[in-house]
């Protein structure tokens, strides 16, 4: 089942009602329990008040008749009160009836006691008092307990109670209501700023990358939002560039060679020619598609590696025994520039051997056509804790600053100019070694100075 | 030697029958399938080059086709998309090699001759030779015209591969691969330079130039103006 989604504003608006509600029912209900409690409190000292004047009265009494008559006075003041007095054992005042539905476990001497008679509620006290033995009606020992009861009629409470449940109820309903509406209120006022930053989101297309969030007039909370939404604006906008860069690259390394071909076919078939010089247009020809081939490829590799593929073949790797492979396939190709091939050190990790060796080739290749005749170039290979590193160093002309940035990114070249010797690749080595280093989880790195060229590629083992 | 080709770009398939017919070999070129699956099935083919991509019964299922019904020549794949789950999948099939578009024709060749050699019980001597050139596998020798010729591992590696398959152009990366081992190319020129090295010593002061470079294609080794 799909979760109910409700905007924010509808959110912050049903939550800010039910805090309201809450907070108003918990005030309307200690309202009504107080009001009842004081009733029960006054209920109390009046109930108490009269006991005392019963006893008064039949204290006082000179005969029965004259109690009843006493007491039928006090209660014709009172309406809804009633009195029951027994002597001894004997009832001498009141119903018998007023106390049958009087639980008798609830009888008790002090005890206020809540009961109903004939529908009235009732709530009453009695008393176990002596009598005093000088009193007309203590005629005999086994009368000289006496026992006063009085109750009175809690319908007038019952419903001012009502009323006042009723009277908070509809308060509680209506200041509900208007919490509602404030609350909806300020919660829309308090979005406002994120309206403001999706109407700017909105207007963001890969036209208008250059488009900000608004950082320093939004509300503290958001412009932290503000600027990670930037910072992934600014990200993108610099990904965005480098593949448009790539693109028209892309389409420029494509077409100048294309345009070459075509020309240099075109001219060939313009005329009659010997043999030989159609062979030797047509090698030239296969030379610039093998090159133009070898691109492609690069590129599709490229585009793989930088796509995160799982590296298809994962095993230990000898680092020292890699480079002494390739120490080989260069030996001749370094000999012929009299430049010694050193290697120190040695390591192992995990990884693809041939995506390893491609790597390592391309700094190697790098490394070679850059070196001073004569020189060496080193390849340092050292295992630390849990850290693997390689570098590649060799001695000439030291990178211009300007362009170590940008060293890595495809096509480019140091020299900007077009023009390169046949042996050197479309400028996408670098790019395919870091794409290689990067998907082994490393990281790689370059430091040219004082004419010495160092990359180094650094591999944390310890994941 | 018969080939059957089951490719359904026309032009490719032109090209690479022209291309193995010159090279010698009796090529059939069909460009579907479900052709091609007949064709293999009714002709006695020494090897079969199947393309991934076919219509009617694609590569997979053609070469499936053929090794339930018992065919077990060998297979070569073309395929434009280099995946590794394909190329797993077409061993895994029993395809014995997979190049991957584009590729040089060169490399095609050499690696058909290359399997069409496989499993052929060549007479195993322990000396190669062309000309007055004369490699000895035992003893790890080499003499041209009598004259001994000092070489490293590497290059008596390339000298062996070159004279193992003498008259055959051999591209760059086949001996990059054979003899270096390395399955990619290089942004240097490495393999020019072996060449060039390797032949300063083998062809230096001699008339008969041995290796030759073929413009475009890639090197191979041989009495020059023979046929």
């Amino acid at each position: 089942m799909k979760p109910l989604r409700l905007t924010l504003t509808a959110r912050l608006t049903v939550l800010f009602t039910l805090v309201a509600a809450s907070v108003l029912l918990g005030l309307g209900v200690l309202v009504a329990w107080a009001t009842a409690r004081h009733f029960v409190e006054l209920d109390r000292i009046f109930l108490d008040d009269k006991v005392h004047l019963v006893e008064k009265l039949v204290a006082e009494a000179a005969s029965p008749a004259a109690l009843t008559g006493a007491l039928d006075d006090m209660l014709d003041s009172h309406k809804g009160l009633f009195v029951q007095v027994w002597l001894g054992g004997d009832l001498i005042y009141g119903q018998q009836a007023l106390t049958q539905n009087l639980p008798a476990d609830s009888l008790a001497s002090g005890r206020l006691m809540e009961w109903s008679h004939a529908g009235q509620a009732l709530r009453g006290v009695m008393e176990n008092l002596p009598l005093p033995a000088a009193s007309p009606l203590a005629s005999t020992a086994d009368r000289r307990t006496l026992r006063v009861l009085v109750a009175l009629d809690t319908a007038h409470h019952t419903h001012f109670l009502a009323d006042l449940r009723k009277t908070l109820a509809a308060y509680l309903l209506v200041a509900t209501l208007v919490s509602g509406v404030l609350g909806w209120w300020a919660a829309r006022r308090g979005l406002a700023p994120l309206k403001a930053m999706r109407d700017r989101a909105t207007a963001v297309t890969s036209h208008t990358l250059q488009e900000r969030m608004p950082v320093a007039s939004v509300p503290v909370e958001f412009a932290e939002l503000a600027a990670s939404l930037n910072g992934m604006l600014d990200r993108l906008q610099q990904d965005f560039q480098r593949l448009m860069d790539f693109s028209s690259d892309l389409a420029h390394e494509l077409r100048t060679p294309l345009s070459n071909l075509l020309t240099q076919t075109q001219v060939a078939l313009a005329q009659r020619r010997s043999a030989d010089e159609y062979r030797d247009i047509l090698a030239s020809n296969a030379e610039e598609f093998e090159r133009q081939a070898r691109m492609v490829s690069d590129m599709l590799f490229l585009a793989k590696t930088e796509n995160g593929i799982d590296l298809p073949h994962r095993e230990r790797i000898q680092l020292h025994q890699e480079v002494l492979a390739l120490f080989d396939l260069y030996e001749a190709v370094a000999d012929e520039k009299h430049i010694r091939l050193v290697l120190e050190g040695q390591a192992e990790m995990e990884g693809d051997r041939l995506m390893m060796r491609r790597a390592i080739s391309n700094l190697l290749s790098n490394a070679l056509r850059h070196a001073d005749a004569g020189s060496d170039v080193a390849v340092q290979v050292a295992s630390n804790g849990g850290a693997v590193t390689l570098a590649v160093s060799n001695q000439g002309l030291p990178i211009a600053p300007e362009d170590i940035p940008r060293l890595f990114d495809r096509f480019y070249r140091a020299d900007r100019s077009r023009a390169h010797p046949a042996s050197e690749g479309a400028g996408l080595g670098l790019a395919i070694t870091k794409a290689i280093v990067e998907s082994h989880g490393g990281a790689i790195d370059v430091q040219s100075h004082a004419g010495q060229t160092r990359f180094t590629m650094l591999f944390d083992t310890s994941l | 030697m018969k080939i059957l080709i089951v490719e359904d770009e026309p032009k490719t398939g032109d090209y690479l029958r022209q291309g193995l017919r010159e090279a010698g070999f009796s090529v059939d070129l069909v460009a579907n399938g479900v052709d091609g699956l007949h064709h293999a099935l009714e002709g006695a083919h020494d090897l079969v080059i199947l393309d991934v991509m076919l219509p009617g019964l694609d590569g997979w299922q053609v070469l499936q086709g053929l090794r339930r019904q018992g065919r077990q020549m060998p297979v070569l794949f073309l395929t434009a998309r280099d995946q590794v789950e394909d190329r797993v999948k077409g061993l895994e099939l029993g395809a014995d090699d997979y190049l991957v578009k584009p590729f040089s024709f060169a490399e095609l060749l050499a690696r058909v001759r290359t399997i069409l050699r496989r499993g052929r019980t060549s007479t195993e001597s322990t000396t190669l030779q062309v000309a007055d050139l004369e490699l000895d596998l035992l003893r790890r020798r080499v003499s041209r015209a009598g004259r001994r010729i000092d070489l490293t591992a590497k290059e008596f590696g390339l000298l062996e591969l070159l004279m193992r398959r003498q008259g055959e152009v051999l591209p760059r990366s086949l001996i990059a691969s054979q003899v270096w081992d390395m399955n990619f190319d290089s942004d240097t020129n490495v393999i020019e330079v072996a060449v060039r090295r390797l032949r300063a010593k083998v062809d230096d002061g001699f008339d008969a130039k041995l290796i030759q470079t073929v413009r475009g294609m890639g090197y191979v080794l041989e009495m020059p103006d023979s046929p």
